[in-house]
């Protein structure tokens, strides 16, 4: 697309205006003051100030001046142009004129908001508006770029939010490609045992879902699978995965878990990390019952095939040594292959939506609760499996001695609110811990004490529960842990003293109990900084993906075409991911079902009568967007592998490349403007 | 244009005027985080949004000096986190390059300013800012507008000279001297 | 894990009345009441006013009432409720000592053994009352050569600030001469203050008394610029807090490090030299001062075990979670008031630790914590002997004689 050339001896005809925002801007910024003071500058036809120029009658204001006054330009001084930059080209469009032939002036998040001096900022906004107007007049009509749309997404994470993400996807008839780090699919709520408020069975509600994925003929499932590596833009991103290898041949093996039951160890004999390490497994394994897919796994690492066939450097070898008990009793589905080698897949997708998770606070950091230290210490998402009817323990909740516990102390916010560990609060904690405390009580009648600095229990039916579990004859005590160690006056049977002030009668409690349960807080997932780097997301300070707007963008992100689901982005209870995910999917089905994506026209150009071959522009540009034409020995740019950063033009050692909305004339009229007080 | 444009508020008191270049996926962002979280800082910091501070041209690092800017800041995504793959490892070469150039003119270092701000760090708009406006009071006004008038004065007087010692040879008379003046700079 | 403290927080001139403004003060505006501190303070059941409640008290404009009160005559200064506060709130070294200097002012009559040891400091620089001129008579029993530093007459590496614990105290000289052999033994070029040291003032504004302690840290600054040394090492370690956190506002430039800390950095040197085997089990208490204070945790523990035929063992309460002897913020002094109070001596609390434990030895790293160990162990029933000896002293048994 070459710009059309405007018109010569056209006089520029500049509508400004200045919104109040309500008292955002105008409390601040003396708006009457700007807009008296831009309608005196050349070129302005029309200047005013209005209370909020996003609203339609603000933005039926600039159309009817445009048709009225046969204006030309328009600048609006209000909020950040990621905000309503597009409201108010549109409204340029509406009145006539190219949207580009408009200009916007950040007063509100550069000044008004941060600035406490009432004439510093009216000096401030004056500048800024003062620049635009300068700048506004070298605008040339443009074209939005539109670019064809990928109608495939990734989906990076199996957990709840990236199967109902996926499903909703997969059932709007769009394929997609699942990428789940684990052997299967479920992710954190798969471990879990009952959910709040409701109470109802996590798995129950969570396994059809789970198998709708395994079977849906729209959704290319990839377990055991990691992203590789992460080019492209919105609409045509090329994507890498690495599929790790298990052993087992996917398509030929049906679950049968027979190879299992073959295994040379009879019993279950290493750590099981879906039970975290409370329960066992075998060297070939499926991690639980309901898995998906239904697709067994080695660990190569204590397979006797493998160990005996180690080589020096680490790598394995097939050996004859092992009896390949397990290869006898897959027969003939030949499902199990020894020498299977991660694979390396490459996909094309036009939008990926992150589902990434998180992970549980390290409790050892709290050294002072006795975590890794007394063996009945615990953090909450061992107790959920030990409660769980498939878990290790087949439901029954007993410690690692083989004991009951009679009195259970529950500990709130363990690396949650503390400027030691953790800042923020997880959110989730105190209902899940009012959730075991129901649990622990129903599996074992113990005496339950909650020690919590505050009871949150914000949402829907929340503080219902909170309220119902009270009744039950909990002891709540508001009071955050101090300390936690061996009862000294019973050296023998592990019982911990729990010490902590109770705030409210301000007495020193120190409570004798068989069990600490620790409520350990959410974390970035110790993947998100890879992530992050591999799909340019942003992250905030603690580590959780930044979305586009923590308002009106929860869901996108900086980086057009990636989505964001679940505690990826914070922490967040079920319910809230699932909507969350839900939200995603919409926005990725609203980029595809467009067809195309719109583009920024801020593409470069070479003017090629002043090329002069230099070629110093050639290695600059990251895209490989620049070519040589040998013939006319001249450069040029290809449009469409362009993305508008503007290196090469500012390299240009005779200022033959000019980048559409960034002219060279555009910016230094701006920086005349800034300055011209 | 410039000249025909009077200050509004004239308060007679210098204050250092500063113009910032951000990007628009990192600094430019943090900026506005920095409002919406209101994080006052000092208002003498007059943004302009580029897409990436790969197109920060020296060339307008030294527009907005000559023109009257007391400093420049320059704010681009994180090394390894540009939006464009490397457009800030461009501007930090440009950026080494001009600021020796710059030392060799008598101006101080650290008014040309380049600062790595993700969008995550609206705490870290406000300090550089605040920094920044603090290290140029104690530094002083650039003032190059005013060198410049200065020294047009001085050429006007020179040549002013200069065409009449011409004259005095065209009428005949006896060349006179030209009493040349050092001039500083 | 929880993050060493900054030093000098607050200036010389703030009082509780502006402490709220201070970036401190604002500090303790985001108190969330969870009383963690009140919850790991080991006097804490015996507190009308726990420091959560304090916090809440000068919030909410009644801190005359926390003053009234004897309350916080039972903090011992052992950072426990800053170490574990998750607001990062400066308890122990702030607000606390501001409130209890007031509570001074307010008291009718002080402890009697408080207030004479209050009275030696000020009048022989030494809180048990003994002369000075004796001060640096101990070094006549060393049996190796401790340089005077007004006799060398030039700069030192080291200026050794023995402290009045380990100059007049029986039990402390033998760290005294511990440390002595430790420093010859690696060849440190050393001297002492002899007779003109006075105490350095314990942790300083942690001891009640600001003016006190500035006339001893006004006193010792101006003695240390009289000479020319590296650095000031000394195995007091409320001293060696003091002169961390406090001096430097006082005007002292060198570094302060504690003996286990300087040996810890030569132990490449030292460990050649640790050649005779001690065979013992040995559980190690970690000092407030030098523990939670700083994070000095690894240190002592390594020379321990830099010491051939020594096994160490930890105690339940160790590290940042260990328990204070009761020694510190006066406490070495109130022993008497706590009892008429009924209060459990902490230090018997602690040697039932290191009693469980099994060990031999309880090593320590500061002199109040000798006499208080052995003290407590003399009415704690044990089958097992168990002695307390400073790391230095278990160190200079194992140099080849």
């Amino acid at each position: 697309m070459k710009p059309i050339v405007p018109k010569k001896h056209e006089p520029i005809r500049i509508g400004f205006y200045i919104c109040h925002c309500g008292t955002n801007i105008a409390g601040m910024v003396d708006v009457e003051a700007v807009a008296k003071y831009i309608g005196t500058l050349p070129n302005v036809a029309v200047s005013r100030h209005y209370k909020y120029m996003c609203s339609d009658p603000g933005q039926e204001l600039i159309q009817q001046d445009i048709r009225e006054t046969h204006l030309n330009r328009i600048v609006v001084a209000a909020c950040s142009p990621q905000l309503h930059e597009h409201t108010f080209r549109m409204a340029t469009a509406a009145g006539g004129l190219n949207p580009y032939h408009f200009q916007m002036v950040n007063v509100r998040e550069h000044d008004s908001w941060v600035h406490t001096d009432r004439v510093e900022a009216t000096r401030k906004a004056m500048a800024l508006a003062r620049a635009a107007v300068m700048r506004v007049p070298h605008h040339k009509p443009l074209e939005v770029k539109k670019v064809a749309i990928n109608p495939n997404v990734l989906i990076v994470g199996g957990g709840i939010g990236g199967i109902h993400a996926a499903l909703t996807l997969a059932n709007a008839g769009k394929m997609v490609y699942l990428v789940e780090k684990e052997p299967t699919i479920g992710g954190h709520m798969a471990k879990f045992d009952k959910t709040f408020p409701t109470l109802d069975c996590a798995m129950c509600v969570l396994s059809p879902k789970m198998a709708a994925v395994g079977s849906h003929p729209n959704i290319h499932l990839w377990t055991y699978s990691e992203v590789a590596k992460v080019d492209g833009y919105v609409g045509n991103f090329k994507v890498s995965v690495r599929r790790k290898e298990r052993y087992i041949l996917e398509d030929l093996c049906t679950g049968c878990q027979e190879c299992v039951n073959a295994c040379v160890f009879k019993e279950p004999k290493f750590q099981d990390e879906f039970n975290l390490g409370l329960g066992k497994r075998k060297p070939i394994y499926l991690p639980f019952p309901q898995a998906i897919p239904p697709v067994t796994l080695i660990d190569p690492e204590v397979c006797l095939n493998f160990k005996r066939g180690r080589n020096p450097d680490g790598s394995h070898t097939v050996s004859d040594k092992c009896k390949k008990t397990c290869v006898e009793a897959c027969g003939d589905r030949k499902a199990i292959d020894f020498k299977q080698q991660e694979e390396i897949k490459e996909i094309t997708v036009g939008t990926i939506i992150m589902a990434t998770g998180f992970q549980i606070f390290d409790a050892k950091r709290t050294p002072y609760y006795g975590y890794g230290i007394y063996p009945n210490v615990y953090n909450a998402l061992e107790i959920e499996r030990l409660i769980n009817a498939s878990g290790p323990t087949e439901g029954e909740l007993v410690m690692r001695n083989g004991q009951s516990p009679k009195k259970v102390a529950i500990v709130h916010c363990v690396g949650s609110r503390d400027e030691n560990t953790n800042r923020w609060c997880s959110r989730v904690c105190c209902l899940y811990s009012l959730k075991l405390a129901h649990l622990i009580k129903e599996h074992t009648e113990a005496e339950v004490y909650n020690f919590y600095i505050d009871m949150r229990t914000p949402g829907k039916s929340m503080e219902e529960f909170y309220n119902r579990v009270a009744e039950e004859g909990m002891h709540l005590i508001r009071g955050r842990v101090a300390d936690v160690y061996p009862d000294p006056n019973d050296g023998t049977t592990g019982r911990l003293v729990v010490q902590a002030e109770d705030t409210l009668t301000n007495k020193i409690l120190k409570i004798p109990v068989d069990m600490v349960v620790l409520s350990v807080g959410l974390e970035p997932h110790p993947e998100a900084e890879n992530l992050r780097r591999m799909f340019n997301l942003s992250c905030s300070s603690e580590g959780w993906f930044l979305e586009r707007h923590p308002k009106l963008a929860p869901v996108n992100t900086f980086t057009d075409g990636i989505f964001l689901a679940g505690c990826c982005q914070g922490p967040k209870d079920i319910p809230d991911t699932v909507a969350q995910a839900g939200a995603a999917a919409a926005e990725a089905l609203a980029l595809i079902d467009k067809g195309h994506i719109e583009q920024e026209p801020n593409t470069a150009y070479i003017l090629a009568e002043e090329c002069s071959g230099c070629k110093s522009c050639i290695p600059l540009c990251p895209y490989t967007a620049i070519a040589f034409d040998e013939t006319k020995k001249k450069a040029i740019i290809n449009e469409a592998l362009c993305k508008g950063c503007g290196t090469c033009v500012a390299s240009c050692p005779s200022g033959s490349i000019v980048q559409n909305l960034f002219e060279d004339a555009e910016i230094f009229s701006e920086i005349d403007g800034v300055l011209a007080d | 244009m410039a000249n025909t444009i009077q200050p509004p508020l004239p308060d007679g008191k210098w204050k250092p005027r500063i113009v910032a270049f951000f990007c628009n996926w990192c600094t430019y962002t943090a900026a506005d985080l920095a409002g919406v979280s209101r994080m006052k800082h000092a208002a003498n910091v007059r943004i302009i949004r580029l897409m990436c501070s790969g197109r920060v041209d020296p060339q307008f690092i030294i527009a907005a000096l000559t023109k009257g800017a007391d400093a420049v800041l320059i704010g681009g995504c994180h090394p390894n986190d540009c939006h464009y793959s490397e457009g800030n490892y461009k501007c930090l070469r440009r950026n080494q390059m001009l600021k020796r150039m710059l030392a060799d003119m008598g101006i101080e270092p650290e008014r040309v300013r380049l600062e790595w701000i993700s969008a995550a760090e609206g705490e870290k708009v406000k300090r550089v800012i605040n920094e920044l406006v603090e290290t140029i009071s104690r530094l002083g006004p650039l003032g190059i507008p005013q060198k410049f008038e200065e020294w047009d004065r001085e050429m006007s007087e020179l040549t002013r000279q200069m065409s009449k010692q011409q004259e005095a040879v065209d009428g005949g008379e006896t060349p006179v001297a030209v009493k040349t003046e050092v001039i500083h700079v | 894990m929880i993050a060493p403290f900054e030093p000098a927080v607050v200036d010389k001139a703030t009082t509780l009345e502006t402490l709220l403004e201070t970036p401190a003060g604002k500090r303790m505006m985001t108190c969330i009441q969870c009383g963690t501190c009140a919850g790991t303070c080991p006097y804490g059941e015996h507190m009308d006013f726990s420091p959560r409640l304090v916090i809440n008290m000068l919030r909410g404009g009644f801190i005359d009432e926390v003053i009234k009160s004897d309350s916080l005559l039972r903090c011992v200064s052992c950072y426990a409720c800053m170490a574990k506060c998750p607001r990062g709130i400066r308890l122990t070294d702030v607000l606390l000592p501001m409130v209890k200097e007031q509570v001074l002012v307010t008291q009718s009559a002080m402890p009697a053994e408080f207030q004479k040891s209050l009275e030696n400091m000020h009048r022989y620089g030494n809180p048990m009352g003994e002369s000075p001129r004796k001060r640096a008579a101990w070094t006549a029993t060393a049996g190796t050569k401790i340089p005077l530093i007004a006799e060398v007459n030039r700069e030192v590496d080291v200026l050794w600030f023995v402290d009045s614990y380990m100059s007049f105290y029986a039990r402390g000289q033998d760290n005294g001469r511990a440390t002595a052999r430790l420093f010859n033994a690696l060849g440190v070029d050393f001297a002492i203050l002899g007779n003109e040291e006075k105490s350095a003032g314990e942790c300083g504004q942690v001891t009640w008394e600001s003016g006190l302690f500035e006339s001893l840290a006004e006193y010792n600054v101006k003695l240390f610029n009289k000479y020319k040394f590296q650095r000031l090492v000394t195995g007091d370690a409320h001293a060696y807090n003091a002169f961390h956190f406090r001096y430097p506002m006082y005007g002292l430039t060198q570094p302060a490090e504690h003996t286990a800390q300087f040996f810890a950095r030569h132990l490449d040197q030292l460990k050649p030299r640790l050649t005779r085997p001690l065979n013992l089990t040995v559980t190690y208490h970690d000092a407030c001062c030098l523990g939670r204070a700083v994070g000095s945790y690894d240190e002592p523990r390594a020379l321990l075990q830099a010491i051939p035929g020594v096994k160490l063992v930890e105690m339940v309460h160790n590290r940042v979670n260990s328990l204070c002897c009761g020694g510190g913020g006066g406490g070495m002094w109130l022993d008497t008031y706590y009892k008429q109070k009924g209060m459990e001596r902490l230090s018997e609390r602690r040697v039932k630790e290191a009693i469980a434990t099994g060990a031999d030895v309880l090593a320590v790293s500061c002199p109040y914590e000798i006499s208080r160990f052995e003290d407590a162990l003399k009415v704690i029933p044990h089958d097992k002997p168990i002695v307390v000896r400073d790391v230095a002293e278990l160190l200079a048994d194992s140099l080849a004689s």
